[in-house]
């Protein structure tokens, strides 16, 4: 049996709570304003309090049902953002073709191993393929290699 | 403008070559994501929708919505071939169309779906046609009480009827609301939520979103369930795809009923992508049928009616989304988000506006429908070979035109940070139940909300009573707080052991 504050829904609740006070909290300082001349706090802090009050639902919820919190699935949760952050680190540095190449292969990992023959065959066909569609067909402009660190 | 000259209009959009080419690349586009397990069609046209930047409005709609319509073709496919649904709205294909494969029917399975996926589209184009613009001209006289009203009852419906646990899509259409605020306040000046960062006083774009939580949290799925050993090989002879004498007689009762279902489950909000839709014909079936053991053997009624269901539910979800600017689901938020981007703000005067954008799109409707038949039979060697395609190349093709087409929008490498971030911890509030329907449903609306709710205080001098004065935003209102209360009753409510009925439950299961 799952202890109650480590059940999946009183996790959740718990962080709807927290985003909805947050934003009420957050937004509290913008001016609410009158109902007739409404100010730019009054419907954020209307709906952070509204998904606080869901929180504290979900997590009366959780009383009944106690559900374990689901696996998570490290290696490709770690993995796909950081294909992602590379992109987008290298990109203005290297150009789209280094910074692709990184990609595919990062990516490619996050399944398992190194990457393989096919993986650097897709990698070395599909870059220069995403190229030529966004900056000759689409007209972006983003050179393929430039080295500027 | 008399429905004949309306419809000649549009036949004229639709026709251009450049509205053909367009309609052709996204039903292709549909039908290979449909047949593939493990992309959706939220993730390709989330992919795509970098691309309608460069296009007309016109045509970046009708390519968009072919690929919605077009899965719906591709994906009974995986689901009679390989026993695993291609799409959410095909899972119950699974139920009789596996049966019938290994019966040796399939290629019939296949020609009785594709067929049955023409009719289903036919009829609610047909309804689309004649209820939509009486429908934009009833919403001309809302005021924007009403509209607020309605919009409160939408998101509430996308909340409370979604996949799983009620109060979660509440708190997930809730946390899109937030999110929509995102950015400089366009009555006072004033920053939102940017935590101080000048790259979001524009706030978040929609496709960034809809490549984070439907694009690369897909993704991170599929991989994590170890997804990707490519699909058996099934051959499909062109001797097996004519249905015998006995299976045409089976179909034409089905191919109504479904039709019905589905364009009715498809108006309402909150349904879903034509799950609903197929789930609700299938268990209507099995109750008119004189023989409702044979359901889950093979039987030729239990893939016809939810394969037209699912096919119709997709194109009359386009009426509330056209006519009012109110979408039902995620796919018909993401249509509006392409119309916003072009500068066409949803809602009734796009059928008397922009009436060549509607016309046109409604006929690529047809067109699209007829390539998809014509593509669908003859090109059936193809479609088996694409299934075969190792998952393990195709996510990092995937990961890629995402960065690329996230950076194009804007030439942003935040926005690209944005994704990465934003797909990271997506996928963690998912594992907690959070779902990205309701969340993109609640930022495409969050901003119209929040308009006309100011709009209507501002009319009524601060008197909140306007929302129930007007008859038309008391009913949206009242039909909100019914669903509401449902959904406290199913938080409250003392505990039964088996409170769920079959077909909700392996209804759930199949869309995980």
């Amino acid at each position: 049996m799952t202890s109650y504050l480590g059940s999946k829904d009183a996790v959740a609740g718990l962080v709807t709570m927290a985003i909805g006070a947050g934003v009420a909290i957050a937004a509290s300082d913008y001016g609410m304003g009158t109902p007739r001349q409404m100010g730019p706090g009054f419907f954020p802090v209307v709906l952070g309090g509204l998904m606080a009050f869901v929180g504290v639902l979900i997590l009366f919820g959780a009383l009944r049902d106690r559900e374990a919190l689901p696996d998570v699935p490290w290696r490709p949760l770690v993995v796909m953002p950081l294909a992602i952050l590379a992109f987008a680190l290298l990109l203005p540095r290297t150009g789209l073709g280094p910074a692709g190449v990184v990609t595919v292969l990062l990516a490619g990992m996050a399944q398992r191993g190194r990457p393989g023959v096919s993986l650097w065959l897709l990698a070395a066909l599909l870059v220069p393929a995403v190229w030529l569609l966004f900056a000759r067909l689409l007209g972006v402009p983003v050179p393929f290699i430039a080295w500027t660190f | 403008m008399g429905l004949i000259e309306s419809l000649e209009l549009g036949l004229v959009t639709a026709l251009t070559l450049e509205n053909l080419f367009y309609c052709f690349v996204g039903v292709s586009v549909g039908m290979i994501v449909g047949v593939l397990p493990g992309i959706g069609h939220l993730a390709a046209i989330s992919l795509l929708m970098p691309l309608t930047f460069h296009v007309p409005a016109t045509a970046a709609l009708v390519m968009l919505a072919g690929i919605y319509y077009g899965a719906q073709y591709g994906g009974s496919i995986a689901s009679i071939l390989l026993n695993l649904p291609g799409t959410a709205s095909s899972a119950v294909i699974c139920l009789d169309g596996y049966p019938m494969a290994q019966k040796g029917r399939a290629g019939s399975a296949l020609m009785i779906t594709t067929i049955a996926s023409f009719f289903g589209s036919c009829v609610a184009i047909i309804v689309l046609i004649f209820l939509a613009p009486p429908l934009a001209r009833i919403a001309m006289n809302f005021q924007s009480a009403d509209y607020f009203s309605m919009m409160v009852l939408g998101l509430v419906a996308a909340g409370s009827i979604s996949q799983g646990k009620p109060a979660m899509g509440l708190a997930s259409m809730l946390l899109g609301l937030i999110i929509g605020l995102v950015g400089i306040d366009v009555n006072s000046g004033a920053m939102r939520l940017t935590f101080g960062m000048p790259e979001l006083m524009d706030g978040v774009s929609i496709i960034v979103i809809a490549m984070a939580l439907f694009g690369v949290t897909e993704v991170i799925a599929s991989v994590g369930n170890g997804f990707g050993a490519g699909g058996k090989s099934t051959t499909v002879t062109w001797g097996t795809l004519m249905p015998t004498r006995d299976e045409w007689r089976q179909t034409p009762w089905p191919l109504v009923r479904g039709a019905a279902v589905g364009t009715g489950v498809g108006l309402l909000p909150g349904t879903g992508g034509g799950s609903m839709a197929s789930f609700m014909a299938y268990a209507v079936e099995k109750r008119a049928s004189r023989r409702p053991e044979t359901f889950g053997t093979g039987n030729v009624a239990g893939i016809t009616a939810p394969e037209s269901a699912n096919n119709a539910a997709a194109q009359s979800a386009f009426i509330p989304t056209l006519t009012l600017g109110i979408p039902g689901d995620a796919i018909m938020a993401l249509m509006l988000g392409a119309l916003l981007i072009h500068g066409i703000a949803p809602g009734p005067r796009v059928v008397t506006e922009s009436p060549d954008l509607f016309w046109g799109l409604v006929v690529s409707f047809l067109i699209g429908n007829l390539m998809l038949l014509i593509l669908n039979i003859p090109l059936i060697q193809l479609w088996v070979r694409i299934l075969q395609i190792p998952y393990r190349l195709l996510f990092p093709a995937i990961i890629l035109l995402i960065c690329v087409g996230v950076y194009s929008l804007e030439r942003s490498v935040f926005d690209v940070l944005l994704v990465a971030g934003m797909s990271a911890v997506g996928f963690v509030l998912m594992r907690l139940g959070f779902e990205a329907a309701p969340l993109l449903l609640g930022f495409i609306l969050g901003p119209m909300l929040e308009e006309n709710l100011r709009r209507s205080l501002l009319l009524s001098r601060g008197d909140p009573m306007i929302f129930l004065e007007r008859p038309v935003s008391a009913t949206f209102l009242g039909l909100s707080v019914l669903m509401l209360a449902w959904v406290l009753w199913g938080v409250v409510r003392p505990q039964r052991p088996a409170d769920e009925t079959t077909t909700s439950k392996s209804m759930r299961e199949s869309m995980k």
